[in-house]
């Protein structure tokens, strides 16, 4: 009885941090530049940890504990708090942290100005870094800090808090490639710009940056400050272009019109959003059948109308468990045959929470076919499943039959068949002997 | 000129007709005379036959040729009951007795029968 | 000089601080000019933003001269961001270009359309708001909305080959095959009445010939009519609903009695041909 009153207790401690757990791990590794103080970014930590999860610090240099053994991950998430850090534990390259999102391991990583193996790791990322040495600075508004210390204004997106203040941040800006896999989360101020000069005579040094054209100035609202990266293994990494955003400097100071700044909401979301607490969405399953039926056929027949059903959930954060979604209006359920032959919106069903169906024809073209959902928007985890089913045409007893437009063909045939036989009768019932008289009476004529 | 040329032109035309009706006549009263009347017989079903894939054909080509497997079995049968029947009777034609020696009348029946019932089961096996 | 001066003054945007001199635009004008260097327009720009928007043909040229000073002194000054801004407020998109500005503080920009900078956002037939936006480590910061402008459209940058995977795809529609129309049934119907007609005249013919059938139910040529029979009844069982396996065991089993009363049969009128009965 104590045993089990024991093991209740164990249970219900390992349940209650499992109740904040984000929907792929709760274990996170910690690099810290030996630099950065631990008390300095207590209300990012502490969040975390009162969340659930469970953080394990760890120097950049130090080998242990190692962040993945015989190529498996140790970790769920990684935090690289190293924005300044140049030389790594040998386990610690742009390789393997790109080995672990493949193996959905989630990073979020602090970049700086200067140049790291980091910055190297960004750029595979899409993300364009200006030459190093070169903070991000705007005289706007007119405020008693530093030209790199800039609070910036969050726009809405659907990772965020909506609302979120503005949040003070310094650091180095990014420029984006075009792969959508990239997730603008927040943007530099239209009045900022990256350059590496502390007085007003570093201006002709900005204009021959701009005249070089391409990448070649980072400037304006185009200009990425934290993106995060979606890959299509529904792993996340998020690149910050500066770490401070994350402190609690930053967290408790206050903004030039006075308002609290953002920052402690804006990292929580970020941190929500790159350890799969939110937008994390996946199909439960999927069925199909022909209409009026209710299992799935070995094979469908041309023409056949089929229903499809997919079953999506969201991840609910507050619950640590997966909830029915239906909020997709825009999923679209594809017919494919090397090209897609239909292609139509696969709407969720009133009433059935989770539930997405559509009912289709089958083309008049046999052959294998796949039922394909594939759904990416940015933010949210990508959504794909396929289901390979055969169509197959008429067997030679399912074409229809006795039509009316054959009557004179079938006439043709029967009376063909009832002709012979009385034909038949005939030349057996008649007269053979009578036959022969008749032809010598000819010859004889 | 214009009288004598209608003249003969016209002339014609009220003699060719008998002429023609005489010797479509003659050549049937000739068949009717000197054919045996088991020949008849076959005659007829040929006749019967030609009319009725003729007909199949027509509606094939004015109407509809869906579905193009009855036409194929309705036609087939008309033309394949037409070869089977023409067969049988080139070998039970006593004028053509010098040619089919060793085929006597009955083999020639037999053969029609069953190549008919197969033929059968390939129209009906078609028709659909 | 003096009073253009002070009416500049007034359109500074941003409150100015009480200590940091503030930077000012001084005699900003504008000239558009088309690529044969003929002057489409050129004027002197209002303390607000423009009301009229201006138009860019696709090889024309704008130019922008201007003069920042510091506030009061009429002093030109080299401030360390004055860079354009060009917006499109409903696409989001934006182009950011520096502009040079001597240690005099003058400035000239000039945007020719026949070869349009990198800066300038993708265009849609929609004008850019054309804003000035100025910055100092010295002084305080000041932003001009200048005015609108109609540039051609631009093309639009080739897109990520995954790109079109994130929005909803056009929906594909399969085009099916006709449906085969049947002809009237009052056609068919005359059709097969005219494949049956013939009947008549065969009927018509064999009575004509005025056969003699003596042995018509005679015991030794009866069985094998009606096993004839049978089978073209079996066949056209088989085409109204038989299969095939069926047709080919009752026909086994049919083939069997129909041998051998073809074989009596055959050899009775055999017999009866060479006249022995």
């Amino acid at each position: 009885m104590r045993f089990l009153g024991s093991a209740l207790v164990s249970f219900l401690v390992l349940a209650g941090k499992v109740l904040t757990k984000s929907s792929s791990g709760d274990s996170v590794l910690v690099l810290l530049d030996p630099s950065l103080s631990r008390a300095n970014y207590s209300i990012f930590f502490g969040g975390l940890e009162q969340q659930g999860y469970d953080l394990t610090f760890r120097a950049p240099k130090h080998a242990s504990p190692a962040i993945a053994e015989y190529g498996v991950p140790n970790y769920s998430h990684v935090i690289l708090f190293t924005p300044d850090t140049k030389s790594y534990a040998p386990d610690v390259t742009p390789q393997s942290l790109v080995g672990l999102l493949s193996e959905n391991t989630n990073l979020l990583i602090a970049l700086s100005p200067r140049q790291t193996p980091l910055t190297s790791l960004a750029t595979e990322f899409s993300l364009i870094l200006p030459p190093p040495g070169t903070p991000l600075l705007s005289h706007h508004p007119k405020r008693p800090e530093p030209a790199n210390v800039i609070p910036v204004s969050v726009s809405e997106s659907p990772i965020l808090t909506p609302d979120t203040n503005p949040v003070w941040f310094s650091g180095v800006p990014h420029a984006l490639g075009n792969s959508p896999y990239l997730v603008p989360i927040l943007r530099a101020p239209s009045e900022s710009f990256a350059a590496d000069s502390t007085d007003d005579s570093g201006s002709g040094t900005i204009l021959s940056a701009s005249d070089k054209g391409g990448e070649g100035f980072w400037a304006g609202s185009h200009i990425g400050l934290v993106t995060g990266f979606q890959t299509t293994k529904n792993s996340r990494a998020v690149f910050a272009g500066g770490v401070e955003l994350f402190s609690d400097e930053y967290a408790k100071k206050a903004l030039p019109s006075g308002q609290r700044s953002g920052n402690a909401q804006f990292a929580r979301d970020v941190a929500a959003w790159v350890f799969q607490e939110t937008l994390t969405l996946r199909i439960d399953r999927t069925e199909h059948h022909r209409v009026n039926e209710t299992a799935a056929p070995e094979m469908y027949t041309i023409n056949d109308q089929i229903v499809y059903t997919a079953y999506i959930s969201a991840y609910d954060r507050k619950t640590s468990s997966w909830k029915p979604y239906s909020g997709i209006t825009d999923m679209q359920l594809e017919f494919t045959m090397l090209d897609p032959h239909v292609r139509i919106a696969l709407p969720p069903v009133s009433g059935e929470p989770g539930k997405y169906e559509v009912q289709f024809r089958a083309p008049d073209r046999h052959g294998v076919f796949k039922l394909v959902v594939g759904w990416r928007r940015k933010g949210y985890s990508f959504l794909h499943t396929t289901t390979t089913v055969p169509v197959v045409p008429l067997r030679h007893d399912q074409y229809p039959r006795f039509l009316s437009a054959a009557w004179p063909y079938y006439a043709g045939a029967i009376s063909t068949s009832v002709g012979f036989f009385l034909f038949s009768a005939l030349w057996l019932a008649g007269d053979v002997k009578g036959e022969k008289k008749n032809l010598k009476g000819v010859k004889s004529e | 000129m214009a009288g004598p040329k209608t003249a003969k032109l016209s002339s014609p035309p009220t003699t060719t007709p008998p002429e023609t009706s005489v010797a479509v006549s003659m050549l049937w009263e000739s068949y009717m005379q000197q054919t045996p009347n088991r020949l008849k017989l076959i005659d007829a079903f040929l006749a019967f036959i030609v009319l009725s894939g003729v007909t199949q054909f027509v509606y094939c080509v004015l109407v509809t040729n869906f579905p193009f497997n009855a036409f194929l079995s309705g036609f087939g049968s008309s033309i394949g009951q037409f070869v089977l029947t023409a067969s049988l009777r080139a070998q039970v034609n006593p004028q053509n007795r010098s040619e089919f020696k060793d085929v006597s009348p009955e083999r020639a029946f037999a053969d029609f029968a069953l190549g008919s019932i197969v033929l059968h089961f390939f129209v009906f096996n078609f028709l659909g | 000089m003096i009073p253009r001066i002070t009416f500049h003054l007034s359109w500074l945007v941003i409150a100015a601080g009480v200590h940091a001199a503030t930077l000012s635009l001084q005699s900003p004008r504008v000239t558009i000019s088309s690529s044969d260097a003929t002057q489409l327009l050129s004027d002197t720009l209002p303390s607000i933003k423009r009301p009229e928007p201006l138009t860019l043909g696709a090889s024309d040229i704008l130019k922008l001269t201007f003069q920042v000073t510091e506030n009061g002194e009429g002093k030109g000054v080299q401030p360390h961001q004055t860079f354009l801004r060009f917006y499109d407020s409903v696409s989001g998109e934006e182009g950011i270009q520096p502009v040079r500005v001597t240690p005099g503080g003058k400035a000239k920009f000039e945007l020719n359309m026949a070869r349009p900078p990198a800066s300038l956002p993708p265009t849609t037939d929609r004008p850019l708001a054309v804003s000035l936006i100025l910055g100092s480590f010295v002084h305080d910061p000041a932003k001009y909305d200048l005015f609108d402008l109609y540039v051609p459209t631009s093309s639009t940058p080739a897109p990520h080959p995954d790109e079109a995977s994130f929005h909803v795809l056009p929906p594909i529609v399969h085009t099916f095959r006709p449906e085969q129309k049947l002809p009237p049934k009052v056609v068919s119907i005359v059709f097969a009445a005219l494949v049956l007609s013939p009947w008549a005249i065969l009927l018509g013919l064999w009575g004509k010939i005025g056969l003699s059938v003596p042995h018509l139910v005679s015991p030794r040529i009866l069985p094998f009519t009606a096993l004839l029979g049978a089978f073209e009844v079996l066949l056209v069982r088989y085409w109204v609903g038989l299969k095939l396996g069926q047709v080919l065991l009752y026909g086994g089993i049919l083939a069997i009695p129909t041998i051998f009363a073809g074989k009596t049969a055959l050899a009775t009128t055999g017999e009866w041909r060479a006249g022995k009965h």
